[in-house]
């Protein structure tokens, strides 16, 4: 390892001015943290538990990276969200990362660090990343190292396989692409006489969504192109024979496009009015976007010609 | 390799075609009206007034089996109207005929 380090020296060095304070809190975290460095507790030497440390933390560094890159894949519908977000929303994410996973392992302690200090180091890290790799086999796992012993280059599907054998090892429970549910209570939907119906449950749903009544009315009066109102106990009354599995559709539309968030699909946001627009702010993840204004669009003529030529004479 | 500055740029290409779009980049609503009973209106607003829509109403018209009509909207432009639910139906004709790509149609109603 020493004969090693000669050879890397100077870029170390540099590291290790740079990242004086993660490497005191490595230290610290160190103790709890064994079981991911077996080695790092036999070497004496402060230098090379320094380096043993930065190791690690780049290591981890390529996990958290490619576990970004995961979320992104599991978020088909984010199209929308992402072009205005740039760096700030990679920041978030890395935050809002570290808060989800923060129960299941005790080695995130040590991931708490200056997001510009990572910026800054990440384009060198990731160089050196590869070098750290095949410097160290005996921190890396047995199961993929088939390309360990040799020389040869190893292709990006290997390295790829690698991080995620890692990450499925030290979190069995976020196996599936973890996915939050989001429950909340159905509509209630019922019939009054043959052209009207009721929507009892409507400032609940308004409630547990944290969204205007209002907003959500017209939505659910454009989508379904009728007209209709609250009434006096807090239900809505909609004009026209609606089921309940059709209200459902209606507001399961509604929670996609003006209730979870566009990027990390959080259902914690919060519908601002800017500037005429409506902007979508999340709360776990700080992206912040716009979402489409509620639009009727063309409403045929379905009532009597006659009633409606009364109506305006 | 062309030089891209020295390539020749029309800025006003897109905003012309823009502005025979329609008032929003280019979707096409699908939308669902119920009438008196169990009878429903399908309406179909934001086809590029490129295509002939009274040629497009005659074919859905007869694909479909049912009565259409377009409908000259000062603000929306010309709008077709089909009798019945034809959500389905438009939507794969559209896709089919090449009328308008998957993503751009938007289904709105229950």
């Amino acid at each position: 390892m020493t004969e090693e380090d000669s050879i890397f020296d100077p870029t170390l060095k540099k590291k290790k001015k740079k990242k004086k304070t993660f490497d005191i809190d490595a230290a610290l975290a160190e103790g709890d943290t064994v079981e991911s460095a077996p080695s790092a507790a036999d070497e004496l030497f402060k230098d090379d538990v320094d380096d043993l440390d930065l190791d690690l933390k780049k290591k981890k560094k390529k996990k958290k990276t490619f576990n970004l890159d995961d979320l992104d894949n599991a978020l088909p519908d984010k199209e929308e969200g992402e072009g205005e977000g740039g760096n700030q929303d990679d920041v978030a994410m890395d935050d809002n990362f570290d808060l989800e996973l923060d129960f299941s392992k005790a080695k995130k302690k040590k991931k708490k660090k200056k997001d510009l200090d990572e910026l800054m180091a990440e384009a060198d890290d990731k160089q050196e990343d590869k070098e750290n790799v095949e410097r160290l086999p005996d921190e890396v796992d047995e199961s993929s190292v088939q390309w360990m012993s040799s020389d040869r280059d190893y292709t990006y599907e290997e390295l790829l396989n690698r991080v995620f054998e890692i990450m499925r090892d030290k979190n069995p429970d976020m196996v599936a692409g973890k996915k939050q549910k989001f429950v909340m209570k159905p509509p209630q939907v019922v019939r009054i006489g043959t052209k009207k119906t009721s929507f009892a449950n409507f400032t609940e749903i308004c409630k547990t969504l944290h969204r205007q009544p209002k907003h959500l009315l017209d939505f659910l009066l454009a989508e379904l192109g009728t007209s209709g109102s609250v009434d006096g106990n807090s239900q809505l009354i909609i004009k026209g024979r609606f089921q309940q599995k059709q209200i459902e559709n209606v507001l399961r539309r509604y929670i996609k496009e003006y209730v979870t968030c566009h990027t990390c699909r959080s259902p914690d946001t919060i519908l601002q009015k800017d500037t005429r627009l409506f902007f979508l702010q999340c709360e776990t993840c700080g992206s912040r976007c716009s979402v489409a204004s509620i639009k009727s669009g063309f409403q045929a003529v379905t009532s009597k010609r006659a009633a409606i030529r009364a109506k305006t004479a | 390799m062309s030089i891209q500055n020295l390539n020749t740029f029309d800025p006003f290409a897109d905003a012309s075609k823009g502005s025979e779009d329609d008032v929003q980049d280019g979707l096409v609503h699908i939308r669902i009206q119920q009438r008196n009973g169990r009878k429903t209106l399908t309406t179909v607003q934001g086809l590029s007034s490129d295509y002939d829509l009274k040629k497009i109403v005659r074919a859905c018209k007869k694909e479909f089996a049912c009565n259409g009509t377009v409908i000259e909207h000062p603000e929306y432009g010309e709008v077709l109207q089909l009798q019945g639910d034809q959500r389905e139906n438009i939507c794969q004709w559209l896709t089919k005929s090449g009328l308008a790509k998957p993503d751009q149609l938007k289904v709105h109603g229950f």
